[in-house]
C-alpha cells in the first residue's frame, strides 16, 4: 500500500483497520460453519415445537370428537375415527393457514 | 409458545464475531415472526375445528366445513380488531 486515507503508512495499521472494517460489516467467513449450524439448530428446535403443538392439539380435538364418556365404545370403531379425524385435522390446519396468510396479505395491520 | 427444549449452545454464539452475531440475531427475528404466525395457526385450527367439524367419519373436509373454517378465522380476526379499537376508545 502506498498510502492510506488516515495518513498511517505502516502496513500493520492498515491491515488492522481492514480487520476492524471487516468485523463491522461482514461476518467472519471462518465462522460461517458455526453460524449455519446454529441456524439449523434453531430451525430444528422450531420444527420440534411445531410438531409437539400439532400432536397435542390434534390429540385433544380427536379425543373430543371420537371418544365419548363413559368411554366404553367399540375400540376398533373409535380408532378408525381417530385416524380419519387426524386426516381432517391436518386438512383443517392447511385451510386455516391459507385463510390466515391471505388475510395477513390483504390487511397488513392485523 | 410451547416450552420446547432449546438446544442451541449459547456459549458458542458468544465466541462469534459481531457481524456473525448480528446475522444470527436477524435470523432469529425472521424465524420468530414466522413462528408467531405458526402458533396463531395452531390456535385458530384448534378453536375452529371444535366449532366447524362434527363428523369424524370422512377424512376429507366437506365444502361446508371448509367454508366454516375460513369464516371462523376471518370472524375471529374481525373480533380482534374490534376489541383493540374498543379498548383504544376507552383510553
Amino acid at each position: 500500500m502506498a498510502f492510506s486515507l488516515f495518513g498511517g503508512n505502516s502496513s500493520n495499521a492498515n491491515s488492522q483497520q481492514q480487520i476492524i472494517q471487516q468485523s463491522k460489516n461482514q461476518p467472519d467467513p471462518s465462522n460461517a460453519g458455526t453460524v449455519n449450524e446454529i441456524k439449523q439448530q434453531i430451525q430444528q428446535d422450531l420444527a420440534v415445537a411445531n410438531a409437539t403443538e400439532l400432536v397435542n392439539q390434534a390429540t385433544e380435538n380427536c379425543f373430543n370428537l371420537c371418544m365419548k364418556a363413559p368411554y366404553n365404545e367399540n375400540l376398533a370403531e373409535s380408532n378408525q375415527c381417530v385416524e380419519t379425524c387426524l386426516g381432517k385435522y391436518m386438512r383443517s390446519w392447511n385451510a386455516i393457514s391459507q385463510a390466515y396468510v391471505q388475510r395477513l396479505q390483504n390487511t397488513p395491520d392485523v | 409458545m410451547s416450552s420446547a427444549p432449546v438446544t442451541v449452545n449459547t456459549a458458542e454464539i458468544q465466541k462469534l464475531d459481531e457481524a456473525s452475531k448480528r446475522d444470527i440475531t436477524n435470523f432469529i427475528e425472521i424465524e420468530s415472526a414466522k413462528q408467531k404466525v405458526q402458533m396463531s395457526v395452531h390456535q385458530f385450527t384448534s378453536m375452529c375445528f371444535k366449532n366447524c367439524v362434527k363428523d369424524g367419519s370422512n377424512p376429507e373436509l366437506s365444502s361446508a366445513e371448509n367454508q366454516c373454517l375460513n369464516s371462523c378465522v376471518n370472524r375471529f380476526l374481525d373480533t380482534n380488531i374490534k376489541i383493540v379499537k374498543g379498548l383504544q376508545n376507552i383510553q
